[in-house]
């Protein structure tokens, strides 16, 4: 046979094959002869597989071209197993071809009560009182079917050709049991020195020590930074900007702006030549007042807290921010006004 | 003694630009031998007398005055202040004034692009194609002798640019080559070349071979590479100090660009996200079967010169200007320029709502209360934002439907609604970013839709 079929297959050819039985002849009396295969051979294999159902159908094929002859004894009892599981349909095919090899039908009997579905049996023609295969298949794809019949030993009667392979199946699946749990070890393992992992990882995210130059600081006196100057001698230990000017609402203020670009991050570059922050990584460009007016910047520069600390000094609080478009510059913690001071 | 600190030329210059021409001159030899075993002739026009001459001795006679030029260098290289093999200054002032204003850059390379499509047939010729590589290497060879352009050019991050440039020229032009071929073979009722030549070759010995060889090449080129240009390392990073001009690393340079006229999150994400789904759904909205496995231009116009257009003009195009026309506080500088720090562009850029409330109704701008609850605040920012938002929908929503109905009919008949639609607006999408262009510059758009709030702009 050049190509393996498929299952698709199997169950079409079978059905043909049931056909033709039946037109045969014998189809009026269901043969008993089938009954005696659901004990044959201490079967093992929990699997109806494809090989095994493509030997029933090298056997019934061997049947339909020999002739055929029927067995003449009527009818099994009605307490025949009509499936039992992989087993069964195995023991179906094999039975199946020793009816078409001689007929020599011993009946077992069955001591398992695996009788599933008795109607199905109703449609079985050609191979006793066992359903026909794709009802044993559908039982056994929606696990009704008992399974003890599948793993009770019988003695076999039949010529069937053995097959060595099967008696390490207990003590393969014995291993192969044990070798699960150790994967279920070795995945536990993996669990716990993950979450272990993951753990250690978000302590990494809280130093014992942040080196980090504190929020509030204090940057001298409100005269150290005359009117319509920004200071940009505080920009690279602490990235702010003092600005003096009175071009914001026309009264002199004292504010501090944080040194980002609105846009993406960046620490534009005040010039003085220009009386503007220029950025340099997408030329938006701010007023003195921190108002941007050119490129890709969307908003304003940030204002962080500014107040006179109780000595008289300019005291800068990072931890508060104070937009411009949410209407923030008007809070009186995010400038100093001038005059006053 | 005069002591320029940025002489256009000094020794060592002219000393290595006499091994430029050097090369040139090899090159040039070859060519013209080739010339000379292929026996062209042409006929000279009846003011030079009429005969008939060879087309090898036109390139004999560039290749020897390639060769003076490179004894010149070879010679004269002791006393650059005599030297006077220069470019002249109106030609830099010219170069600078076309590409150091945005605008002009932009048209000329749409230009370049359209003069590609339609000139393909005379351009992607092998003596066409030859000429246009000497003009490169040439104008290369003279703007070298240019201090500003060295620095621009043979700083160690962009060396690999101008490589780039050669390279993209190149396959350009061997595509156009191939596909010319194959549509004149399928114009006279041929197969294209691919399916009459499909010898096919073992993967062993032959491409292996090749691929070991190239392997050890461009291994063996990048170690030259890397001991004969150092590293361009810079100080050490700090938060509050950005370098000026602020350049991303050259392959990202074209969404640097993009950002400047878009916000983070679109020229960031959302555009790169489209670029890349984009490319992958291509297979999926193509649906002319032609050009499968063979080089054509005929068959597939639309879609090569749409895709030419998103790679040459709006990628290629804008990392070399980023790479070489984007200077301190981003600025724009020619390429001959001085890049002063101090440039002032005078800029003041405004969204579409001023434009509307402000310029247009002469109204106030409507400001959300900050006391007011948080429903009728949004409600009031996108009755401000109205028109910009009406506008943006408008493109993307309308424009599809109003291109299905008029330029694209036949489109929309053969893809269907679903794959028009996605055609239709990632065509859209790949448009806005010229689009947005043109219109800060012309107009000093800043953004259609300003949400600075909730940190939306378009």
């Amino acid at each position: 046979m050049a190509k393996k079929p498929n299952t698709d297959d199997i169950l079409k050819k079978i059905r043909q094959q049931k056909a033709g039985d039946s037109s045969d002849g014998a189809g009026a009396s269901p043969s008993n002869e089938g009954a005696a295969a659901s004990v044959e051979k201490p079967k093992v294999a929990p699997t109806g597989g494809p090989a095994d159902i493509l030997a029933r159908i090298r056997a019934q094929g061997s049947a339909a071209a020999g002739g055929t002859e029927e067995s003449a004894e009527p009818k099994p009892a009605p307490k025949k197993p009509t499936a039992a599981g992989p087993a069964g349909i195995l023991a179906a095919i094999r039975a199946q071809g020793t009816v078409s090899d001689g007929g020599t039908a011993s009946v077992a009997k069955s001591e398992s009560g695996t009788a599933t579905s008795k109607k199905a049996k109703s449609a079985a023609a050609p191979v006793g009182d066992l359903p026909p295969v794709d009802e044993m298949l559908r039982q056994l794809k929606t696990g009704k079917v008992g399974s003890s019949a599948a793993a009770a030993p019988a003695k076999p009667v039949l010529q069937v050709p053995t097959r060595p392979v099967k008696k390490a199946a207990a003590a393969t699946a014995s291993s192969r049991r044990g070798f699960l749990s150790w994967f279920a070890v070795a995945w536990s393992l993996l669990a716990v020195t993950s979450g272990a992992w993951v753990l250690a990882t978000a302590r990494f995210m809280f130093p014992n020590v942040l080196v980090e130059p504190p929020s509030q600081f204090k940057i001298g006196s409100p005269s150290d930074y005359p009117l319509g100057s920004v200071s940009t001698k505080w920009t690279a230990a602490r990235g702010i900007w003092v600005v003096h000017t009175d071009q914001y609402k026309g009264q002199p203020l004292l504010y501090a702006l944080a040194s980002v670009c609105t846009h993406l991050g960046c620490t534009p570059s005040w010039l003085e030549g220009e009386q503007k922050f220029k950025c340099p990584c997408h030329g938006s460009g701010f007023y003195m007042t921190g108002i941007n007016f050119e490129g890709p910047a969307p908003r304003p520069l940030e204002r962080v807290g500014l107040s006179i600390a109780p000595d008289g000094m300019l005291e800068v609080d990072k931890s508060v921010k104070f937009q411009e478009e949410k209407g923030q510059w008007e809070d009186s913690k995010s400038f100093v006004d001038a005059s006053l001071v | 003694m005069h002591l320029d600190p940025h002489p256009n030329l000094t020794s060592s210059v002219i000393y290595g630009l006499g091994f430029l021409y050097l090369v040139q001159v090899v090159m040039n030899l070859f060519w013209t031998a080739r010339c000379m075993k292929a026996g062209n002739h042409q006929r000279l026009p009846s003011v030079l007398g009429g005969g008939d001459v060879p087309v090898a001795m036109w390139w004999g006679m560039y290749t020897a005055l390639l060769s003076m030029v490179m004894i010149a260098h070879f010679t004269g290289y002791r006393n650059p202040e005599a030297f006077s093999l220069l470019l002249p200054d109106w030609f830099k002032g010219s170069v600078d004034v076309c590409v150091n204003d945005p605008k002009l850059f932009f048209l000329i390379s749409t230009l370049i692009f359209a003069g590609i499509i339609l000139l393909r047939k005379t351009l992607a010729t092998d003596t066409a194609g030859w000429m246009l590589f000497n003009a490169a290497t040439l104008f290369l060879s003279l703007s070298l002798t240019d201090w500003d352009f060295r620095q621009i050019v043979g700083k160690p991050d962009n060396v690999p640019i101008v490589g780039m440039l050669f390279i993209v020229g190149f396959f350009t032009w061997l595509f156009f080559k191939k596909a010319n071929e194959n549509d004149r073979r399928i114009e006279q009722g041929l197969r294209p070349l691919e399916a009459e030549n499909n010898e096919k070759v073992l993967v062993w010995p032959d491409l292996v071979y090749t691929e070991l060889i190239v392997m050890i090449a461009l291994t063996a080129f990048l170690f030259v590479w890397g001991v004969l240009l150092e590293a361009p390392l810079e100080e050490p990073a700090s938060s509050v100090k950005t370098p000026n001009p602020s350049k991303a690393p050259w392959y990202f340079l074209g969404l640097q660009e993009m950002l400047v006229y878009y916000d983070p999150w679109l020229a960031g994400v959302v555009f790169p996200s489209t670029i890349l789904g984009g490319l992958m759904a291509l297979p999926y909205i193509d649906f002319n079967k032609k050009g499968n496995g063979y080089y054509t231009f005929n068959e597939r116009k639309f879609a090569i010169s749409v895709f030419l257009f998103g790679f040459l003009p709006l990628w290629v195009g804008m990392i070399v200007l980023g790479t070489f026309l984007r200077g301190p506080n981003w600025n724009m500088f020619g390429i001959y320029e001085y890049w002063d720090v101090h440039k002032l562009e005078a800029l003041n850029n405004v969204n579409l709502s001023e434009y509307f409330w402000l310029y247009g109704l002469g109204m106030s701008m409507p400001v959300p209360d900050a006391t007011s609850s948080f429903g009728a605040q949004i409600a009031t920012i996108v009755w401000r934002e109205l028109p910009g938002i009406l506008v943006t929908l408008g493109y993307l929503l309308l424009l599809p439907s109003v291109m299905a109905m008029t330029v694209f009919r036949n489109f929309a008949f053969r893809m269907g609604f679903f794959r028009f639609m996605v055609f239709a607006n990632l065509v859209l999408l790949m448009a806005a970013l010229p689009a947005k262009m043109v219109l800060r510059w012309a107009f000093n758009l800043k953004y259609l839709v300003a949400i600075p709030e909730y940190f939306i702009n378009i």
